[in-house]
């Protein structure tokens, strides 16, 4: 039995992992000021380059590298709509979201149209960190997973740091809270937030790569699955801290590794039945958990407000 | 007058712009861009089976595209009219199955899908209107809460035991929309939606004080308030509109093409609904122009990728780059105005 929780602890680290990475890098832009929903499009790209670079290169580190160069070139897209065009946040994140999801489809059938489902021969395996992974129980779940993990982890206090403690980060926050001010006060706006999008889009197409290249060996349209949206709701929950949102991505990674743990744990026709009712259930804790915490969660005050310069 | 010609001119330049941008994955991918189009044309208006196939695909749409032009006007971004949706097939589904035949069984069906729907909105629209939280992401997930759901109930136990795939009984054939042009999907939802559900909600938000409303909240809600207008009860009003009004295009699409719930009802109307109501500038005029020609382009675009061997995904690119355009048309059009290239 302990085994059992172990392996759903420790995969539910692995679940948490894309959920921390895109929730941290959201948090960064939002604290600027920018609602980004183009978060699960970017996430896609970087799945679906992240699949391809390493298909065709053999090299999974050159898929990673692809999903993050694809990461940015989104989140830079959607900086081109809102920060230089000063389109509508909201609307520009859903258009994104409809475009990438049209070109990875048409992209993915043009290249594969004959012929079996493409898939990896390997994924990016686990990394155990010497001595730290032999302690019990905690070992194989903290210190025994693929480098996503151990990224996700540091991230957050070092993200926590970038925004609370230096110049940039007090300067993207003042941006958040009122742009014209900021501006008024001598910061570069467009060029503040532009850095924000990347590192947002480092994040998140890593997040997308993980998917392909360390969770599952193929690549499908619907891989991110809304998780670019849960990853907005844990960014609210979480306070618009990254500490936050590394314990509420935690949380909903537990969930979906809950409904993948079930259909291994149950043999038999339930099982199948209980797994994909329990696939509702990330979903649902979202909306629950926003119906009971969201209500009182105050974010940037200039969140997702056009900026014009006088 | 001079407001509709700037839409107008508005919805004409996006597509325009857009079908040039699309050209180029075309052009990348070896196929002649004027033959696509000259399919996609002919696949959609080629013989009056086509013509009546692109009202079929079209009406799903504008009943949704409706319901989401009221909510938009009020600035609030329901993009969960996919969920919507599901949840008033399922729930029209339901009331018919277990009605069994009657006169009453269609009628009744119908007034349940859009409850479902209305009630599905419900909750985020209580969220946004009530606890100020934000509704697009609360209606995006609750998209994937009830098409997992269903998915759930139609493979285990709503399952018709008759069939392999996972799917609901047949409904009562008094729960079917008769055809109206024989040897074609031509139903009478079709006609119902277009002559009497867009007439409708055209009245709704052009000459009611409800319309005005929803209008004065989503140019200024401060102002609204201060002119004495319950802002979270419009806000409230509308999100449940256009639920309801999803509800009834998933209902519709079971009682008149697929006669049975299932998982695959929709491929993404909820979706396409909101490029609709952005393109169509949440006016129901134009929003009905632009469910038949969105219409035309997926059920085209079929015949193109058969004809030139192109991979599917079209579609859904040409939407985004549609909505792209239509934010940017503004930006466009002044520019052309300074430029003195077209007329003022």
């Amino acid at each position: 039995m302990i085994e059992l929780i172990i392996g759903l602890l420790a995969t539910t680290m692995a679940t948490s992992t894309v959920l921390i990475l895109a929730s941290i890098g959201e948090t960064i832009v939002e604290r600027g000021g920018l609602l980004n929903l183009s978060i699960e499009g970017t996430m896609l790209i970087g799945a679906f380059l992240g699949f391809l670079g390493a298909y065709f290169t053999g090299n999974l580190w050159l898929g990673l590298l692809m999903a993050i160069i694809g990461g940015i070139i989104t989140t830079l897209i959607f900086g081109l709509l809102v920060v230089k065009l000063n389109l509508n946040q909201v609307i520009s994140g859903l258009a994104i979201n409809l475009l990438t999801y049209g070109l990875c489809l048409y992209f993915f059938r043009y290249t594969f149209s004959q012929g079996a489902m493409p898939y990896l021969k390997e994924l990016i395996y686990p990394l155990p960190i010497p001595f730290l992974s032999q302690i019990p129980i905690i070992g194989p779940i903290l210190f025994n997973q693929t480098i996503f993990v151990y990224i996700a982890l540091i991230s957050a206090p070092f993200i926590y740091y970038l925004l609370f403690r230096t110049s940039f980060g007090l300067k993207l926050r003042a941006i958040g809270e009122d742009p014209s001010i900021a501006y008024r006060l001598g910061i570069n706006v467009n060029k503040i937030r532009y850095m924000a999008l990347i590192l947002e889009g480092i994040l998140v197409g890593m997040a997308g790569g993980m998917l392909c290249l360390s969770m599952f060996n193929v690549f499908d349209v619907r891989i991110t699955g809304a998780k670019g949206f849960i990853a907005i709701s844990i960014v609210i929950l979480g306070r618009w801290n990254p500490i936050g949102a590394l314990g509420g991505a935690i949380i909903f990674g537990f969930t979906e590794a809950l409904s993948l743990w079930v259909g291994t744990l149950i043999i038999g026709p339930l099982s199948a039945s209980m797994s994909q009712l329990l696939s509702t259930l990330p979903y649902s804790v979202a909306i629950i958990a926003l119906l009971i915490g969201g209500r009182r969660a105050k974010g940037p005050a200039g969140l997702g407000s056009p900026f014009l310069k006088e | 007058m001079m407001e509709f010609y700037k839409s107008l001119y508005r919805a004409l330049l996006a597509i325009a712009i857009s079908f040039a941008i699309t050209s180029i994955l075309f052009v990348l991918t070896g196929a002649n861009p004027f033959l696509a189009y000259y399919y996609i044309f002919f696949g959609a208006f080629g013989d009056l089976l086509l013509i009546t196939e692109t009202f079929v695909r079209a009406t799903p749409i504008l009943l949704v595209s409706l319901g989401l032009a009221i909510s938009f006007k009020c600035k609030v971004w329901n993009i969960g009219a996919e969920g919507q949706l599901y949840i008033g097939a399922m729930i029209g589904t339901l009331a018919a199955l277990s009605m069994g035949e009657s006169s009453l069984t269609l009628l009744i069906s119908i007034l349940f899908a859009i409850l479902g729907g209305a009630a599905w909105a419900s909750i985020p629209a209580f969220m946004k209107a009530r606890l100020g939280i934000n509704e697009v992401i609360t209606t995006f997930l609750m998209n994937y809460v009830a098409i997992n759901l269903i998915q759930w109930l139609l493979a285990f136990p709503l399952k018709s035991p008759e069939t392999l795939f996972p799917e609901s009984a047949r409904i009562p054939s008094s729960a079917i929309f008769p055809i109206i042009i024989n040897h074609t999907r031509f139903h009478l939802g079709i006609l119902i939606s277009f002559l009497i559900i867009l007439p409708l909600m055209y009245f709704l938000m052009m000459k009611t004080t409800f319309g005005f409303k929803v209008k004065a909240v989503g140019e200024n809600p401060e102002a609204a308030r201060y002119g004495g207008i319950n802002v979270g009860r419009t806000i409230f009003i509308a999100l449940v509109i256009s639920g309801a009004l999803a509800g009834m295009a998933g209902f519709f699409e079971v009682s008149g093409i697929q006669y049975r719930m299932r998982p695959t009802i929709s491929p993404g109307y909820g979706y396409t609904g909101i490029v609709i109501a952005l393109l169509g500038q949440n006016n129901p005029i134009g929003i009905a122009f632009a469910s038949i020609f969105i219409a035309a382009i997926i059920n085209g675009s079929s015949t193109m990728s058969r004809m030139l061997n192109q991979p599917q995904g079209i579609v859904d690119f040409i939407q985004g780059v549609l909505i792209i355009m239509i934010l940017l048309s503004d930006m466009i059009l002044r520019y052309l105005e300074k430029k003195e290239l077209i007329l003022r």
